[in-house]
């Protein structure tokens, strides 16, 4: 179905120019060409990352007056010209994101804008570069003809290059800092830096499109330039469906041919756009695109079993795994003496009222330890200290020895530590097996350009993190899940999906923050015995915050008990089970 | 030349600064904003002047028209393109401010027509001169009109039971709703005030800008970006962020050339940023884990 749509758009784009002699429909093609370019670009920032960018007019015409500019007064080649458009965008924009990236919501929105006003009004004003307000002329112009080829190629290649780039470990990281950014991090993903990463790909294609466009028209000029252009620019993608790799071709073809239709409604022009843009926020959320394949759902569904199915048989014999974890046992062994964690008297305070007070806790390198105390106790607060979303006032926290108060949660998470979190945050837009590769992959992301064009090594790298991923869900009784939207699970399954995700890193250590809430008795008996196999077959160090006392008592090897963010008792669960303080945190005073 | 520099620079100034506090008071009570608010201030000062010259009404009978007519497009446009998208991550409160804004500028357009018109004041019909500089009334009106009801704003919220109310909102919306507090009215209100003050300013700027419908757009960023270095959650900060950002801008076109103006000002935005990204006086919103 999908294919036969390709298939038409192709035929219907090959064949324009074998029956019309008109540049007019030629002329309107190119311009769907260009637009589509810069829409797929931005579908990486905008539809995959969930980032905003209301200045990627700037981009444009970065990549469009770099064009003119070496090949009118540096006499380059039309390629070399758009190759070099390409860079400088891209340079830009990652220099752009560097500072825009810092601030999300409407700071974000801000920096963008500013961008763009900034470069429309250099363009007018750096006459000596740009050429001032009448822009650059007699630009070395191929024929219309042979440009429609160039320009029909530009908009295929850059369809592919993002599909390529929505299958890799780039596009699910895009799409997880998209779903949780803290989840993200928590798997030793920095946000900020694939935040940059999608500002700069971005920047690149829309760079790619002005430069074409320059070389199309023969002439540029800064009216082409201005912040109605990166609003355009934001709805062709928005109206076609963000986040969907056919999106920018359906939202690029309607905006282009409306306003052609409606030439004689050229006065109602912006009420047309702003009723579209206002239709398509109402009644089309996920864009043309999403609106048509959202009855092929339950079709596709069952065809992404029988994939399981085929995958999880190949799983059986991979041998690469076991490779990597005689690496991790070697790596295990060498820390053998030491603590895992040591917490030195670390104390935090919010605004006066103290979450932690000098909080000391030892975790070995094997078994369970769980904190427990009654709510507000400053368990949750303990672990977001130990994975770095919070940053002690004093006190030290070492893991292994290395002193980690202060580093980034993403820093924290690539020595070993993995957590999950009170509400489950599963990346919803990614499948359950897309969960799982995020947490095989980590960090190690590879090279983007690499992922863009689906370099062989890629591909074959991205099979083994499938493989490993397949055979944990398998583990976890999730296979029947595994292609599903993780958005889809139940909420008991999000939270075993956190857990496998977490533990795909084969960290040191686990967070586990109440991985028994909400979950049915016979659940928590499921996660009883799942966290017993974990502890005897080698598995990671567990801190486990818990209120649940039965699984806290079976499962536990050793319990700190906090009360107002102190440590109120320490010890084996008999001990603080009979801990006079401890009852009275629980139950009140006994008097 | 100083102090004309001076005064012109404080009236745009202290215009930019009310418009912000418009962004300001939707965004801590909703966090959410009208992207056009601009395109307010380009209603504000369309419909006045087609109450004032176009209908030839008394100028108090058009102002009042006016700010009426306003507060009821704020209020009509938080129940379009707002509450249906109330604390959703998604932008699309963004996007759908921005389609109204930009219907607004084209039916400004339709009606009021494409070129900018004079709106005439008694009080920019002759210069005042001191010693070599030269300016009007108007521009002597606007800080005190815009100062004051900045001051007016600060103590409704912080004198009145109302005010009080809102900012509980500001603060924490769960705990406000628990107390009673009608959330959604309170929204509404934010964004009747919003537009209203938006409203002010065009007719306030009317007879120094002329009346165009293309007006709203660059107003609008200015007054965000004044917002943004002022710290969107406190409104010294705005205001400060308002004066300081009309007297740079003034300055620079002064001495140097309108064209570096915006070039500066925006590049302020980024360096201010760079350096504090929550704005000047805002503070860093607390992160959930």
């Amino acid at each position: 179905m999908t294919w036969v749509a390709w298939g038409c758009l192709a035929a219907a784009a090959g064949s324009l120019p074998l029956f019309t002699a008109n540049t007019y429909y030629l002329y309107v093609a190119t311009s769907v060409g260009l637009l589509t370019i810069v829409t797929s670009g931005l579908n990486v920032l905008v539809g995959f990352t969930g980032q905003m960018s209301l200045g990627h007019a700037g981009f444009y015409a970065i990549g469009a007056y770099a064009a003119a500019i070496l090949t009118t007064r540096a006499g380059w080649s039309a390629w070399a010209a758009i190759l070099v458009a390409i860079l400088v965008a891209a340079l830009v924009g990652a220099g752009v994101a560097g500072a825009a990236l810092r601030v999300t919501g409407p700071y974000l929105a801000m920096v963008t804008i500013a961008f763009g006003i900034i470069v429309e009004s250099l363009l007018v004003e750096w006459v000596s570069v740009t050429g001032g307000p009448g822009g650059i002329f007699n630009i070395p112009k191929p024929s219309l003809h042979a440009f429609y080829w160039v320009i029909m190629g530009g908009a295929a290649v850059s369809l592919w290059l993002v599909a390529n780039l929505r299958r890799s470990a780039w596009g699910r990281a895009f799409l997880a800092v998209k779903g949780s950014d803290v989840a993200a991090e928590s798997l030793g993903l920095s946000a900020y830096y694939v935040r940059i990463m999608a500002f700069t790909v971005s920047a690149g294609f829309a760079g790619a499109a002005g430069g074409l466009f320059t070389l199309l028209n023969g002439y540029v000029s800064p009216d082409s330039f201005t912040l109605q252009t990166s609003i355009l620019f934001l709805l062709a993608l928005l109206f076609g469906g963000e986040g969907r790799v056919a999106g920018p071709v359906a939202g690029s073809i309607a905006l282009t041919l409306l306003p052609e239709f409606l030439t004689s409604l050229a006065d109602f022009r912006l009420i047309l756009y702003g009723s579209l843009l206002m239709c398509s926020i109402y009644w089309l959320p996920t864009g043309v695109i999403g609106a048509l394949t959202r009855r092929g759902d339950s079709d596709s569904g069952r065809g992404g079993d029988r994939d399981s199915d085929r995958d999880r048989d190949s799983a059986g014999d991979g041998d690469s795994d076991r490779d990597s974890d005689r690496d991790r046992d070697g790596d295990r062994d060498n820390g053998g003496g030491v603590p895992l964690l040591q917490v030195e008297k670390a104390s935090l305070a919010f605004g006066g009222v103290a979450a932690l007070s000098e909080v000391t806790l030892t975790v070995p390198a094997r078994g369970i330890q769980a904190v427990i105390g009654p709510n507000g106790a400053g368990k949750t607060t303990l672990l977001n200290a130990l994975s770095g979303f919070y940053v002690p006032d004093s006190g030290g926290i070492r893991l292994r020895e290395v002193p980690v108060a202060g580093r980034p949660p993403y820093a924290i998470a690539r020595l070993g530590v993995a957590r999950t979190f009170q509400t489950a945050q599963v990346f919803g837009d990614l499948s359950v097996t897309e969960n799982v590769a995020v947490g095989v992959a980590g960090p190690r992301l590879g090279s983007v350009v690499a992922a863009l064009v689906g370099a062989p090594w890629t591909r074959a790298a991205e099979a083994r993190l499938r493989r490993r991923a397949l055979a944990l869900l398998a583990e976890a009784g999730l296979t029947e899940w595994a292609e599903r939207p993780a958005n889809a699970l139940p909420a008991g399954l999000r939270r075993r999906l956190e857990i496998v995700r977490a533990l795909a890193r084969r960290p040191r250590l686990l967070l586990l923050d109440e991985p028994a809430a909400g979950l049915a008795p016979a659940e928590i008996a499921e996660l009883d015995a799942y966290l017993a196999r974990l502890r005897d077959t080698g598995g990671p160090a567990v801190v486990l915050v818990e209120h649940h006392m039965d699984l806290v008592m079976a499962v536990s090897d050793h319990i700190t008990v906090l009360d107002y963010g102190r440590v109120i008792a320490s010890g084996t669960p008999e001990v603080v089970r009979t801990n006079p303080a401890v009852i009275e945190a629980y139950l009140g005073a006994s008097e | 030349m100083i102090v004309q520099l001076l005064v012109t620079g404080i009236a745009l100034g202290s215009m930019y600064g009310l418009v912000a506090l418009g962004y300001h008071i939707t965004w801590v009570t909703s966090r959410t904003m009208n992207f056009s608010q601009g395109h307010a201030v380009m209603a504000g000062a369309v419909v006045a002047f087609a109450f004032y010259v176009g209908l030839g009404w008394p100028l108090w009978a058009a102002v009042l028209a006016t700010l009426v007519i306003l507060a009821a497009l704020g209020i009509g446009l938080e129940r379009v393109a707002v509450r249906p998208f109330f604390r959703v991550a998604s932008p699309a409160w963004l996007l759908s401010t921005i389609a109204c804004g930009i219907i607004a500028e084209n039916v400004a357009m339709l009606t009021f027509g494409k070129d900018a018109r004079a709106f005439p004041s008694a009080l920019t019909q002759k210069p005042i001169l001191v010693g070599g500089a030269g300016f009007y009334a108007q521009e002597l009106l606007i800080p005190v009109v815009g100062l004051f009801l900045m001051g007016g704003v600060q103590l409704f919220y912080h004198r009145t039971a109302y005010g009080k109310q809102l900012k509980a909102v500001a603060y924490n919306p769960e705990a406000a709703g628990l107390m009673g507090i009608h959330i959604p009215r309170a929204v509404m209100c934010a964004y009747g005030l919003s537009a209203l003050l938006a409203g002010i300013a065009g007719v306030l700027l009317a007879p120094v800008l002329n009346v165009a419908a293309t007006m709203g757009t660059i107003i609008g960023l200015k007054a965000f970006a004044v917002a943004i270095i002022g710290g969107l959650n406190s409104a010294p900060g705005i205001m400060v962020a308002g004066l300081g950002y009309g007297l740079v801008e003034s300055f620079v076109a002064g001495y140097l050339s309108t064209g570096a103006r915006e070039i500066i000002g925006f590049a302020l935005v980024i360096l201010v940023l760079v350096v504090r990204p929550w704005g000047l006086l805002g503070s860093r919103p607390a992160r959930r884990v």
